[in-house]
């Protein structure tokens, strides 16, 4: 039992952070009709400007952290005026290859400036953790969780209390209207990948001190953050949290009780299975439903 | 001089020339109903006039000033609402969220907003029941009516309302024309219609469009007295009306 609720723990920490990633995904999807697959290179430079700064630069931690987000919000503006933008009229295909062809320039990007070398991030509090009863809590978990459920009531209150809330999701579910009616897509879309980035940055610096710093972090989360929105319902909001928190107590649990080297793989097969008998997800609707 | 002045308008897509040179007027305080069978060009007029569609050629006046090749967020500022077809009610938002939308061409608080989409329901007591209902729980004649609802929410000075009866059963198309003719006190309204008697009944001037081309305009009475007009057009009853 004490095993059981310290995995659990474990498990909605790593989940949270893919619940993170997912939810970038699933709102730059809702916005453009497009999956971004630098939504994970997002995570790992946010990662590296913190490094950047609080290790490189010896900056205070808070004020580092801060810098860094303020850098994924411009990382969101220069990546929607150089990738979406340009392709809006464009079907999907040439767009999700430009959202691959920028995933591609971060990455090396990154690795021509810090080398393959991991880099080592400390965690925002000195203490490493708390033991409550049986459990230990982590610090740095105890705080990924604390912002992912911050984030999630914001999140919430923006889109269903706000009237930019509504406009947004006006405009993801129909842009040709949302124009009609006077909003301004464009400025829509751009908040989106602000948003998105800003998210996926936060992501990246949560779970920092907890793995290495590495150019492949971001590809790893992302395929995870992916597989989430998939098990949750593509495309929808509560889907992509209950997914990615899913599946990080999957994995957590399956490593430790069935085999720690197949970790990454118990994912898959769940995502597999979900491909297989609920393609929709957990909240999806099928397709021909909606109609 | 009218508010509304489309002169030569020509609009392709590729290259199909959906209006080959549809030259018409709307004056202030009217009710223009535009008749025509599919694929005339009824609903790109609108579209051209609304900025979803760019002009190849000609002009597009309103209050004396060329809107043509303005965008469509630019257009329903200057005070163009343009309800289109298939109403295009945003299915994830309630009933009242897509009614406040419809301010968006306006600098007003939300608060403001709100007080006037609440106001709306007067206008529309069929849909008060439903303002928290998601879009895509309503019924066809429940969309048109928060279609047009949404429309009249960006206080326009002229409104294209396109198809409003396509789809509904009769008793809701006359619930329709009974708002049609409420708007009209305030507001200019240019109407699309294959409905023809329906569209002619609260208008006050009539143009028909005949791929592409504007064939024959005049007052209501004067297209029911035109008699291969009206058998084309107005459901072959000629007869009864003449």
């Amino acid at each position: 039992m004490d095993l059981f609720l310290q995995l659990l723990f474990t498990g909605i920490g790593i989940g949270a952070v893919y619940a993170l990633v997912a939810l970038g995904f699933v709102l730059i999807f809702r916005a453009t009709n497009v999956v971004n697959f630098a939504q994970g290179e997002f995570s790992m430079v946010a990662a590296y400007l913190m490094v950047y700064f609080a290790v490189d630069l010896g900056w205070p931690y808070w004020l580092s952290f801060l810098l860094a987000l303020a850098g994924m919000a411009l990382l969101g503006v220069i990546f929607n005026l150089g990738v979406y933008y340009p392709l809006r009229h464009r079907s999907y295909l040439p767009v999700i290859i430009a959202t691959i062809g920028a995933s591609i320039l971060l990455a090396n990007s990154v690795l021509a400036i810090y080398g393959p070398q991991p880099q080592v991030l400390p965690g925002w509090f000195e203490t490493p953790g708390i033991q409550l009863g049986p459990v230990y809590l982590d610090s740095q978990y105890l705080l990924i969780i604390g912002v992912t459920i911050l984030l999630v009531i914001f999140n919430f209150w923006f889109f269903e209390k706000t009237l930019l809330g509504k406009k947004l999701q006006a405009t993801s579910q129909d842009k040709e209207m949302a124009s009609l009616l006077g909003i301004s897509v464009s400025t829509m879309i751009m908040i989106t990948f602000i948003y998105s980035a800003v998210l996926g940055g936060l992501a990246g610096l949560l779970v920092a001190p907890v793995l290495f710093v590495s150019i492949q972090m971001g590809s790893t989360i992302a395929l995870k953050a992916f597989a989430a929105t998939i098990i949750g319902g593509f495309g929808d909001v509560t889907g992509a949290i209950i997914g990615g928190l899913a599946l990080g107590v999957i994995e957590t649990f399956g490593a430790a009780y069935i085999s720690v080297p197949y970790k990454d793989g118990f994912a898959f097969l769940v995502l597999i299975a979900f491909l297989i008998f609920r393609p929709q997800g957990i909240f999806g609707e099928r397709v021909a439903e909606k109609a | 001089m009218p508010l509304l002045e489309i002169r030569n308008l020509v609009v392709r897509y590729g290259e199909i020339e959906a209006l080959r040179g549809v030259t018409i007027a709307v004056e202030q305080g009217q009710v223009v109903t535009l008749l025509g069978a599919n694929g005339a060009g009824k609903s790109t007029t609108l579209r051209a006039i609304s900025g979803l569609a760019k002009p190849a050629s000609g002009d597009i006046i309103f209050d004396g000033h060329s809107i043509a090749g303005l965008g469509p967020e630019a257009i329903v500022r200057l005070g163009i609402s343009h309800v289109p077809e298939g109403r295009r009610v945003f299915p994830g938002l309630t009933v009242k969220e897509n009614i406040m939308l419809g301010a968006s061409n306006r600098k007003v608080s939300a608060s403001q907003i709100s007080r006037e989409a609440d106001a709306m329901f007067d206008l529309f007591p069929d849909i008060r029941a439903f303002s928290g209902a998601l879009g895509w729980t309503l019924s066809g004649g429940q969309l048109q009516m928060v279609a047009v609802a949404r429309g009249l929410m960006a206080k326009p000075r002229l409104l294209l309302l396109d198809e409003p009866s396509l789809g509904l059963a009769p008793v809701i198309v006359q619930a329709v024309f009974r708002i049609i003719s409420q708007i009209r006190k305030d507001t200019t309204v240019l109407l699309v219609e294959q409905n023809a008697r329906m569209g002619l009944s609260v208008a006050d001037h009539g143009f028909v469009l005949e791929t592409g081309r504007i064939v024959l305009g005049g007052r209501p009475d004067e297209l029911w007295g035109n008699e291969a007009i009206a058998a084309a057009y107005l459901g072959g009853h000629a007869k009864s009306h003449a």
